[in-house]
């Protein structure tokens, strides 16, 4: 690839292999895409128990897993200023150009975003989930967004509600942010070899059982089918907080010969438990975009899932029925799904995904994104810090005052160990035959 | 603080080897050592000097108060700080056909020596290691039957081009020791 258009990415995020989850998995993917593409893309995580410092992943993906500590929820511990070493280390030493961060709830890319505009490197932030505007939580989330956002290059959002909500909470232009939405594997994800039959349906709940995900819901729901609908059987993977909700359900109205429950399912057996059902049923109560959905799609199922944030955005409507998060709603589009499950040819509905999602597609995207994160102009800090006085009369001073101590400590650091001491990192070619020589 | 200091900034590596043949053994040794700057040795007595003048105004007063005990503990920094490193030399030293040799000379005159027999080494590689605030090259070697890591020239940490030659030589003369055995 010409040395110009090549990129050198530096993907970072708290949340990586081995913990596993859908941004995990889209950094990865994406990540995979990226190298096929003649890019170069390095990751940065925080460590994970013992796995700590460089690895390489297939396709020659290399993963520092940096030895700070998380301390809430996979989150590194914030320091603000903590990480600028190690980050300037990184950026020098692989040659970075861009800089991409992932989730609005990891501290680390925020951290790495706001020390890499300080050093002058182009960045671009992925949002993945929606939040809301009320709580605390979300309050001082939003402002930390506010702050890594006021002076990116460029944003993506995983679906035009997503963006709607990132642009709302942040105050971020629209022309800046990109809809690109997730993907699946399509190769691992397809249907059964044998089309099942329709004398007995089964439902497959696959979600973390948690009250975002609607297992409340779920309660309420199941007992309903299984009275209108005798030859209806559900199986639900997933483990959380709220199975012991399902558990009595079973129990009070005697459905354990009709309701599976299969615990946490890993994601190598996700299509395994997928292939034995007709329909899937998604009960999340927010959703910026649902790759679980995706993934029955995939595998030839028939979708139900609530009407809420970017879910009306992923499936044609032939693929999937909408309901409102309502028990009565949900129970008449099962039904209805249940009537149209005779016109659905899982087949068909595996290449059309084919054709709807691939990877690939999202890697060409965001490379449009990281062209146009280059043409950006950087500014000196004098001509960036203007950017930060409109996030709030206290906020926005405060915000200088942090990037200004930035600043003044990155040309410290500059003084103490001087760019040229940083050996760069020679390019390793991955070769086709290694295996061999092991 | 080590980490700050690279060995290329103020301080400069120079990397020789001695080769020798004796009767039926060959000696390889690869040395990576540090050339004392006087400015670096003016500035490190300077510390030392001002630490010993704190500690005898400390002595002198009548009073401890807060201050003295900060200027203390600038003074102390600044010390450790500006501190020379205490390391002379770092070398391997190969002995083909026993094993190898991994030296620390330091500018007191002592010297650790530790050996590796070539029955425990499986492999020498060149090695990231990251710390939270840098990340840097070490020759490192995989031992039988151990889960850790044995690294080399932990106190200089040269930078990569020193020690690409000597990894070259470690695994040419371990390769040539399994050439003639098999």
């Amino acid at each position: 690839m010409d040395e110009l258009k090549r990129h050198r990415i530096l993907m970072v995020s708290d949340f990586f292999y081995p913990n596993f989850g859908g941004v995990e998995s889209h950094i990865y993917c994406l990540s995979q895409c990226l190298i096929q593409l003649g890019h170069k893309v390095v990751v940065m995580t925080h460590a994970y128990g013992n796995r700590s410092g460089v690895r390489y992943m297939t396709g020659g993906l290399k993963v520092y897993y940096i030895p700070w500590r998380p301390f809430f929820m996979q989150n590194t511990l914030p320091t603000l200023y903590g990480t600028l070493p190690i980050i300037r280390t990184i950026l020098i030493r692989e040659r970075i150009s861009v800089v991409h961060g992932h989730q609005a709830f990891s501290t680390l890319c925020h951290e790495a975003l706001m020390h890499a505009r300080t050093m002058g490197y182009k960045s671009v932030f992925t949002d993945h989930s929606l939040y809301g505007f009320a709580d605390v939580g979300s309050i001082h989330m939003n402002k930390v967004l506010q702050f890594t956002l006021a002076d990116i290059d460029q944003a993506i959002c995983v679906s035009h509600t997503s963006k709607e909500n990132t642009v709302l909470r942040s105050g971020i232009a629209p022309e800046m942010v990109f809809v690109i939405p997730n993907a699946v594997d399509t190769a691992m994800f397809t249907p059964a070899p044998k089309r099942l039959s329709y004398d007995e349906i089964v439902i497959v709940v696959i979600s973390r059982l948690v009250y975002r995900k609607g297992a409340d819901l779920l309660v309420e729901v199941i007992p309903e089918v299984c009275r209108l609908h005798p030859n209806v059987r559900f199986v639900i993977g997933g483990d959380g907080l709220k199975r012991v909700r399902l558990e009595e359900m079973r129990e009070k109205y005697s459905l354990q010969d009709r309701v599976e429950m299969l615990g946490a399912v890993p994601h190598a057996r996700v299509r395994s438990v997928l292939v034995s059902g007709h329909i899937f049923l998604n009960s999340s109560l927010t959703e910026a975009f649902c790759i679980a959905i995706l993934e029955a799609a995939s595998c030839g199922l028939l979708t139900v899932s609530t009407r809420v944030g970017g879910v009306p955005e992923v499936l044609p409507d032939d693929m999937i029925v909408l309901a409102e998060p309502t028990p009565a709603d949900m129970v008449h589009a099962i039904t209805k799904a249940i009537l149209l499950l005779p016109n659905i040819n899982p087949f068909a509905m595996h290449d059309r995904m084919k054709g709807l999602y691939s990877w690939h597609d999202v890697a060409k995207r965001t490379e449009v994104v990281y062209d146009r994160a280059l043409l950006c102009s950087g500014g000196s800090l004098l001509q960036r810090l203007p950017r930060y006085l409109n996030c709030g009369a206290w906020a926005g001073k405060l915000f200088c005052l942090v990037m200004i101590i930035n600043f003044l400590l990155w040309q410290l650091l500059q003084l103490l160990q001087p760019s040229k001491s940083i050996e760069e990192v020679p390019d390793f070619l991955m070769l086709e035959n290694q295996d061999k020589e092991i | 603080m080590p980490w700050l200091l690279s060995c290329n900034a103020n301080d400069s590596c120079c990397y020789t080897r001695h080769h020798q043949n004796l009767i039926s053994q060959a000696i390889d040794v690869h040395e990576i050592s540090i050339t004392r700057s006087i400015v670096r040795t003016l500035l490190s007595y300077t510390g030392i000097l001002l630490f010993l003048v704190n500690c005898y105004i400390l002595l002198v007063k009548e009073k401890l108060c807060s201050y003295s005990i900060w200027r203390t503990i600038v003074v102390l920094m600044f010390a450790k700080f500006v501190q020379y490193k205490p390391v002379k030399k770092e070398s391997i030293v190969i002995l083909s056909g026993f094993g190898l040799q991994l030296e620390t000379h330091y500018w007191s005159g002592r010297i650790v020596r530790r050996f590796v027999p070539r029955g425990q080494i499986v492999r020498p590689i060149l090695n990231e290691c990251v710390t939270p605030f840098t990340c840097y090259w070490s020759l490192a070697l995989i031992l039988r039957g151990e889960d850790k890591l044995m690294l080399g020239f932990q106190e200089l940490r040269p930078p990569l081009k020193l020690l690409v030659p000597i990894w070259k030589a470690l695994s040419s003369s371990l390769d040539g020791k399994e050439g003639s055995t098999s």
